[in-house]
This record gives structure tokens, C-alpha cells and sequence, in this order.
């Protein structure tokens, strides 16, 4: 970068605060959520919400994995479902269980809605983001 | 003052004094945060049933006014509307509740006007016990890229990915409360998730709306031969179809054939094959002996001639 535009340094400054912006997300050791914790920040900030996330333990305590993943066709790869409020109060995906019957209602966004705003799409604690040496800021998909 | 401190057996019996006295403020101090840790944090951290969170100076310090004692009594006793008799462990001696007590109130007077203000009274050896408890940098940590045992399982509002800001996180259930009654293993959420439902200790649902439904368990073992030293994998059909569907595995991440699959641990340490679910919810790769638990027949190696 700062080769390529010696003349524009605001770039190279721009870029430098993005990396360490990014590094800090993915790689610092603050964040120690649990293991398969999913980040969906697939539409969140850009609509001035906070990222959902979806805690995999809570939901295999009450669900066996097929229920969600065969019944109700959630992929296996975090932000790869393109859910949003529209299907949900639909009774698709998440949907299909928070409509107020099986469990609570749409009405409390907070509760999914709860992630640091910024922290990108990725499943917490995954192998790729265990690797000490990270093959790319800001985590895995 | 200046006539004992001509007199070096009384000063340095002083110093004693004061280093002793400090010595044992501080081990009450990790008494308190001990017990804050076992058996408090369930509700105080993320303010669960009112609960006056650790750190919230504002909700303690309406209850600070009221005096030491009472917050003891209520600590002992129990306290309506959701606090139990010593927060559920009646078994621990009243020192050690009354321990917790004063680590959460101090924690309130930190939150509230710095830590500075910790103890008035304790400013004198203040400079020895920084010496003592003053965290060490995190380089000279001794593994610094390994996550600590005491950072392991954290509540919602500490676990560094959900907003403290949001009233939200405050509600979530923290981790620990359920899996200390689980078995627990050595990676991922630290539960060993496959005994818990063999044991019964969870019994979650295999139809969404259906408490009654049940899979149909397939018992197969396939046996996949490995190139080098590792013992051979042993695939249990058993614990996998108690938990999904087969449609989730096969066709598209296994083609249902012996032989047809070419897998390796780099695509699964890639998040292919095993590693769609080993490594992100299953437990993770770390755990080699679980797969690979097949002994090889090896042929019997004649090292006579070595010795």
C-alpha cells in the first residue's frame, strides 16, 4: 500500500488503523466467548443493530443438531443462511421456534441482538481462529 | 512516631505488624473472590432475579448505607425475593460468605470512585502489596498465546464478544451455570457433550414441536485405515445419528460408499469433511485420540541387533 501510493499517506494511515482495527477483532485475546459461539453480522451493523449471536451450547441442550440443521435448513456455515427479520417473524429459521410458543418472541431483539458492534460473521473459537498465526485478520466465515 | 522509629526493634516490629496485617487483608481478599467465583457469580455478574451486579456502584450503594452487618445478614440468612441462605451453599462456613460479602462490596467502592479508594486506611503498605499483587506483563505471561483456566467459560457480559452496553447480555445465561452439572471435557465448551446425553443429563428434542420424538440410532462402526504411525479411526455411526440427521452428512459432505472419501486433516483442519462440525461445535481437533483409537497391528520390529 504505502509503496504503491507514496503520495497519499492518509491511505497508508487508513489502512494501518484498519488492520490494527480488524486485528484487534479477530485476533486479541480479549475475546473468550464460548466455544461455537456464531457471529451473524450479515445485515446488523449496516442497519445500526448489534450482531446477533447465536450460542450453539444453550440450543444443543434443548435441541439435537438435526432439528435446526435437516428440519429447518440451516447450513453449516456461519452467515451463510441470509436469514433475516422478514423470514424470521415468517417462521423461517429462527423463526420457526422464537414466534412466542416454543420460545420467546421477536419482540426481544436485544437478547439476539447482543453482540460489540463491528465484530464480524465467524464461529467463535473455531479451529481457524485458534491457529496462532492467523491466516487472515478478522477471523474465518 | 519519630522517637519509635529511632529504635529499630520497635520500627521493625511495626513493619512486621504491618506487612503481617497486610498479608492477611489479602488472603481474605482471595478468600472473598474465591468464593464470589464458585458460588455468587451465577447471579451477581450478570444481575440475574435483582441481583445488584459485582462492580455496580450505584445498586450497592443503597445497600452499603444499610451497614456491613446487615449486608452479612442477608448474605447468611437469604434475602427475598430470590437470594438464598449464603447464595445456595450452606455448606460453606460463615467466614467464607462473609469474605465474598466484603470482595463485593469493595468491588462496589472501586466501581464507583476508582480504585484508589479501595482502602483509606490500607494506603500506609498499599506500596507493598502493589508490589506483590501488580499483575505481571502480559509477555512475560508463561504461555502468552494460551487461553488462561481462569479465563475459561466467562459469563455473557465478560466473554468479550457480547455488548456489556446491552441490557440484553445482562439476561443471557452464564455458561457455568449449566455446565457444572454436565461432565466435562477437555476442549471446546469443556463438556463432554455425547456422555451428557447417554447419562440423560440433557434430553434434547428431536422434533421441534415433538418432546416424544426420538431418532433412530444407527449402530456402525467404520473403520478408516490411516497412512503413517496414528492408529487407525474408528467412525461410530451411534453418536452422530443420536444428534443429526442423515441427510446432514450424506450425500454432500460424505458419499455414502467405503472408500469413495478422500479425507485428510488438512481439509479438516480447512473446516471440510470431519471438520464442517470438528472444530466449530463438535469437539475440536485437538482431540486426536478420539477418532484415531484403532491400535494398528504392526508387524513385531526386531531391534536385537540395535542394542
Amino acid at each position: 500500500m504505502r509503496l504503491r501510493h507514496p503520495r497519499a499517506p492518509w491511505r497508508s494511515a487508513l489502512a494501518l488503523v484498519a488492520a490494527v482495527w480488524i486485528g484487534s477483532i479477530g485476533t486479541s485475546g480479549e475475546a473468550r466467548a464460548e466455544y461455537a459461539d456464531v457471529v451473524i453480522n450479515n445485515y446488523s451493523d449496516a442497519a445500526g443493530m448489534r450482531p446477533v449471536i447465536f450460542p450453539h451450547w444453550f440450543h444443543r441442550i434443548r435441541f439435537r443438531c438435526k432439528v435446526c440443521h435437516a428440519d429447518l435448513g440451516f447450513q453449516f456455515k456461519a452467515g451463510g443462511n441470509e436469514i433475516n427479520m422478514v423470514k424470521i417473524i415468517d417462521g423461517q429459521f429462527c423463526g420457526a421456534c422464537h414466534n412466542g410458543d416454543i420460545a420467546w418472541s421477536v419482540e426481544n431483539c436485544n437478547l439476539c441482538h447482543s453482540g460489540k458492534p463491528g465484530t464480524p460473521t465467524q464461529v467463535h473459537e473455531s479451529t481457524i481462529q485458534k491457529l496462532a498465526i492467523q491466516p487472515q485478520a478478522g477471523g474465518q466465515q | 512516631m519519630i522517637r519509635t522509629l529511632r529504635n529499630p526493634a520497635v520500627a521493625l516490629g511495626a513493619l512486621c505488624c504491618t506487612l503481617f496485617a497486610t498479608g492477611t487483608a489479602l488472603a481474605q481478599q482471595d478468600k472473598g473472590k474465591a468464593v464470589y467465583d464458585k458460588v455468587c457469580v451465577a447471579c451477581h455478574s450478570a444481575g440475574i432475579a435483582g441481583a445488584p451486579r459485582l462492580g455496580d456502584a450505584k445498586a450497592w450503594a443503597p445497600r452499603i448505607k444499610t451497614g456491613i452487618d446487615t449486608l452479612y445478614g442477608s448474605a447468611l440468612k437469604g434475602k427475598a425475593p430470590a437470594m438464598p441462605a449464603k447464595g445456595g451453599a450452606t455448606d460453606l462456613p460463615d467466614a467464607d460468605i462473609k469474605a465474598a460479602v466484603d470482595y463485593m462490596v469493595a468491588a462496589a467502592k472501586d466501581g464507583g470512585s476508582g480504585a484508589a479508594a479501595t482502602a483509606p486506611a490500607a494506603a500506609a503498605p498499599a506500596a507493598a502489596a502493589a508490589a506483590a499483587t501488580k499483575p505481571r506483563p502480559a509477555a512475560l505471561s508463561f504461555n502468552r498465546l494460551l487461553k488462561p483456566a481462569s479465563k475459561r467459560n466467562p459469563p455473557p457480559p465478560e466473554d468479550g464478544i457480547h455488548d456489556p452496553q446491552n441490557d440484553g447480555t445482562h439476561a443471557l445465561q452464564p455458561p457455568l451455570q449449566v455446565f457444572e452439572s454436565l461432565p466435562r471435557s477437555n476442549a471446546g465448551n469443556r463438556v463432554d457433550w455425547v456422555k451428557a446425553l447417554d447419562n440423560n443429563l440433557i434430553a434434547p428434542r428431536w422434533d421441534r414441536t415433538d418432546p416424544a420424538a426420538a431418532p433412530v440410532v444407527m449402530d456402525l462402526n467404520i473403520v478408516r485405515e490411516v497412512k503413517g504411525s496414528m492408529p487407525d479411526v474408528v467412525y461410530p455411526h451411534k453418536q452422530h445419528t443420536a444428534w443429526l440427521d442423515c441427510s446432514n452428512c450424506h450425500p454432500q459432505i460424505f458419499i455414502p460408499q467405503k472408500g469413495a472419501n478422500q479425507i485428510s486433516m488438512a481439509a479438516i483442519l480447512l473446516g471440510q469433511k470431519c471438520g464442517v462440525c470438528h472444530g466449530k461445535v463438535a469437539f475440536p481437533v485437538s482431540e486426536c485420540r478420539i477418532c484415531h483409537s484403532k491400535k494398528k497391528n504392526v508387524m513385531p520390529v526386531k531391534n536385537a541387533q540395535a542394542n
